[in-house]
């Protein structure tokens, strides 16, 4: 390795075999399953747009993600803070700005080319889509060089880096799809991408020059409150509420920060799709799927622990609760903007008599009562799912342990690669389709039979560790119970008895309420503090 | 006989095929201050880790205030003032909110005494973390581990990298605990000259062995650093058993020894060389002398 060019790659390359072995692992079986399955020849139909999403647009939308993080140094720092991403320890190296930016763009440009070349030669395409040849690539290769010169500047306010990526990336890609629209040839979409490599380059150059002599603007003066300090705040008044305020320090706002940035965009869609009740109903799921999607990414840091957290005198239970707890409020925050501003919108884009038409149907279907226990149970389940989604990975974040991290994100990815075509072809086949159907309270009960030994295995550890009393563990399981219960009930009550039995609905209810990843956080971060 | 604050018996580490510590055995009694010296790697890190339950012992054990830490990481860690070289405190908050979160977690807070170690550390209270230098986030460190009191301060590295003003301000904070009555300090260094100035008791390891442990005046004592001059220049000294070292060159070399002195002195008679000088070496020397072969 004589040369910067190549020790840069061989780092890049080397820091990430895993998830880059990941990568060709799902092109190999993309390609093994056109071979075997459908032929190498032989175009195919699909009966609908999500079989082609799962075949084709799933895995390579989730490699082109990978990418972005990797090409990018999006996984070497936080997103969110002034600093520029880009690895400061590269900056001693004794190479030009142009060669520290130069390198990572061409690999970055490289690789989603590469990508691209490998799904349309190796995956599925239906027969009646046009498959274009190469400004996808240039597509793709744009997107992260932008990604890269925006990830790599510095800013003069924390958070502005996320702000100005997703609206400029959000205008970028608004103008492809308008030239999609308008069904621009090849040659229009490659002249309309052609400029934007060379262009972020030139960004992304000046912002590593920038960065490497520590150029870093600073408006939060501007922001600061005058006099924070000379005010006295009250003591905590137990460990557990100092460290609760710790954790949401943290990142308490960052779930509501990032919904209340994107809410009022995807609400603002609303005024222009007011009269179309089809788009106003995408819309409307949109907004209310935005916190549990949002919490997807937030719980990266929820789980996060240091040298310095792991040495509070405080027992690990104690450490996971006051996550729990701050978890609960910024969900519930997180939801304040969007049940303020649907009812706004839709009072001002004209759209509520589409959406009163809808209750009105509902009630006269369900009843009033049960009409209004499914809107809140809907609201009730989605309020949980947003949590739900903040703490359920705890038990890995907090583990510590980078392999397991590592392996939760790439192992699903590489099930996925499996179980979409896997799943198109049992959509395909009646046969299967009944055989599962039949079975599928029988598939229900496994899952309940694992649940419940996962969660006894970890009760029995809890136990045994001493993280949780007898009484704290009788506790829980008996708040686990009533909590199942009541869902049950309230299943019964809804559903008419015809449709579902009642072991269905037991079934059911059981895997809904949490039980077994919870209660593993804290054995997770027990294993972390006490290696 | 003191009652032991830290009691470390047979403990063994691995990290894969690497030993980190072997059936090390320790017994630290209340009151003193205790030196922890040892090369890189030797082993000092991962001992001071299991003393604060942060990592769990595969074979042996280890007891702090009669407590295992591992399962109690409350009542001992509500006990111990930690310092380490990484010093890994939260860069977000501020001086006054971590004097104000950390007191939470300590009844024996001592409100005068942290504000004045803050006044004497010259630590703005609306400072962020962020904005300190190493050696200000040192003494905010310092400050957090100190204010309660605690009746075990761990010092790990705590001065690497910092400069004499910062090295002074721990080096007091290590005596003023010493004068508070049955308060223990464990201090690991490579600054052999600070742990000479303050440490009662030296415990040196060595590849993940303890290779000597006594106290600091013993562990002098016992050994002899002795010139000897040739009546020829020589390439190599001579082996002697009981010289742990030599160094030097041409006529004159200087031996360290254990118990060997006497030994040597013989051996000097023998080849017709003399001794020209002999003195009670440094802890730095009998560092070297015992790690660096």
């Amino acid at each position: 390795m004589r040369s910067p060019a190549a020790a840069i790659a061989w780092e890049l390359g080397r820091r990430h075999r895993w998830g880059l072995i990941a990568v060709t692992a799902t092109l190999f079986v993309v390609s093994t399953i056109k071979l075997l399955i459908f032929g190498t020849e032989q175009r195919v139909n699909f009966d609908n747009e999500l079989s082609f999403a799962l075949v084709v647009v799933v895995p390579l939308s989730a490699t082109f993600l990978y990418f972005l993080a990797v090409f990018s140094f999006g996984l070497s720092g936080a997103l969110a803070a002034r600093q520029s991403i880009y690895p400061t320890r590269m900056f001693t190296l004794p190479v030009t700005a142009a060669a520290l930016a130069g390198w990572p763009m061409l690999y970055g440009t490289l690789a989603m080319a590469a990508l691209w070349f490998a799904t349309r030669l190796l995956a599925v395409w239906p027969s009646d889509v046009e498959v274009p040849l190469m400004w996808p690539a240039l597509l793709a290769a744009s997107l992260l060089a932008w990604m890269q010169a925006f990830t790599w500047m510095s800013y003069p306010l924390p958070g502005l880096r996320v702000i100005v990526s997703v609206l400029w990336l959000t205008v970028f890609d608004a103008v492809v799809m308008i030239a999609l629209e308008a069904k621009a040839s090849e040659g229009v979409m490659l002249i309309l991408l052609a400029p934007h490599v060379p262009l972020a380059y030139l960004v992304a150059r000046r912002a590593v020059r920038r960065a490497r002599r520590g150029d870093v603007p600073d408006w939060r003066g501007i922001f600061a409150r005058r006099g924070e300090t000379a005010q006295v705040r009250p003591d905590f008044s137990s460990p557990a509420r100092a460290q609760a305020w710790f954790e949401w320090r943290r990142y308490g706002w960052s779930l509501p920060a990032m919904v209340g940035i994107v809410v009022p965009f995807e609400l603002a869609l609303r005024f222009i799709f007011s009269e179309t009740p089809v788009i106003v109903f995408e819309i409307l799921a949109g907004v209310l799927l935005t916190p549990p999607f949002m919490a997807a990414f937030v719980a990266a840091t929820v789980g996060r622990s240091t040298p310095f957290l792991v040495t509070r005198p405080l027992t690990s239970a104690s450490l996971t609760a006051a996550k729990m707890k701050v978890t609960m409020l910024s969900t519930v925050i997180a939801w304040v903007p969007v049940m303020v501003a649907i009812p706004l919108a839709l009072k001002l884009s004209g759209a509520s008599p589409i959406v009163n038409e809808w209750m009105r149907n509902l009630v006269d279907v369900f009843g009033m009562p049960r009409a209004v226990v499914i809107v809140l149970l809907g609201f009730a389940a989605l309020l949980a799912s947003t949590w739900k989604q903040l703490v359920q990975s705890l038990y890995i974040s907090m583990s510590g342990r980078e392999w397991l991290l590592k392996a939760s994100v790439f192992l699903p990815l590489a099930l996925l690669a499996i179980a979409f075509p896997l799943g198109y072809w049992v959509l395909r086949s009646k046969v299967v389709m009944a055989a599962l159907w039949n079975s599928f309270s029988w598939i229900l009960a496994l899952l309940v039979c694992f649940k419940l030994s996962a969660a006894a295995w970890i009760a029995m550890r809890l136990r045994d560790r001493r993280l949780f009393s007898d009484r704290t563990l009788i506790l829980g399981a008996a708040a686990w119970d009533v909590a199942v219960f009541a869902l049950f009930g309230l299943f019964r009550w809804l559903v008419p008895g015809i449709l579902f039995h009642n072991y269905f609905l037991a079934l059911v209810a059981i895997l809904a309420i949490p039980l077994a990843r919870l209660s593993a956080a804290p054995l997770a971060l027990a294993w972390n503090r006490h290696r | 006989m003191r009652e032991s604050v830290i009691d470390v018996s047979a403990l063994t580490r691995r990290f894969g095929a690497s030993t980190a510590l072997a059936e090390v055995s320790l017994s630290i009694p209340r009151g003193g201050v205790y030196g922890l010296v040892g090369a890189n790697g030797a082993g000092k890190t991962t001992l001071i880790k299991h003393i604060l339950g942060l990592l769990r012992a595969e074979s042996g054990s280890v007891s702090v205030f009669g407590l295992d830490p591992v399962a109690d990481p409350v009542g001992v860690l509500s006990r111990i003032g930690y310092l380490s070289e990484e010093n890994d405190l939260p860069a977000w908050m501020r001086v006054e909110e971590l004097i104000r979160y950390s007191r939470a977690f300590y009844p024996a807070w001592d409100d005068a005494y942290a504000e004045e170690l803050r006044q004497t550390f010259a630590l703005d209270p609306a400072a962020k973390i962020r904005n300190l230098s190493k050696g200000q986030k040192a003494r905010a460190g310092l400050l957090i581990a100190l204010a309660y009191r605690p009746e075990l301060l761990v010092l790990d590295e705590p001065s690497s990298g910092l400069d004499p003003i910062v090295r002074r301000d721990i080096l007091g904070a290590v005596i003023r605990t010493i004068a508070d009555e049955g308060r223990t300090v464990l201090f690991s260094s490579h600054l052999l000259e600070e742990v000479e100035q303050v440490a009662d008791h030296v415990t040196m390891i060595s590849r993940g062995r303890i290779a000597l442990s006594a106290p600091l005046t013993v562990m002098k004592e016992s050994h002899r650093c002795l010139t000897v001059r040739f009546a020829e220049p020589r390439l190599q000294p001579p082996a002697v058993a009981g010289v742990l070292r030599w160094d030097g060159g041409g006529q004159d070399w200087m031996a360290v020894c254990g118990d060997g002195a006497d030994e040597l002195r013989t051996a000097v008679r023998g080849w017709g060389a003399r001794i020209v000088a002999e003195r009670t070496p440094s802890l730095d020397e009998v560092f070297v002398a015992r790690a660096g072969t």
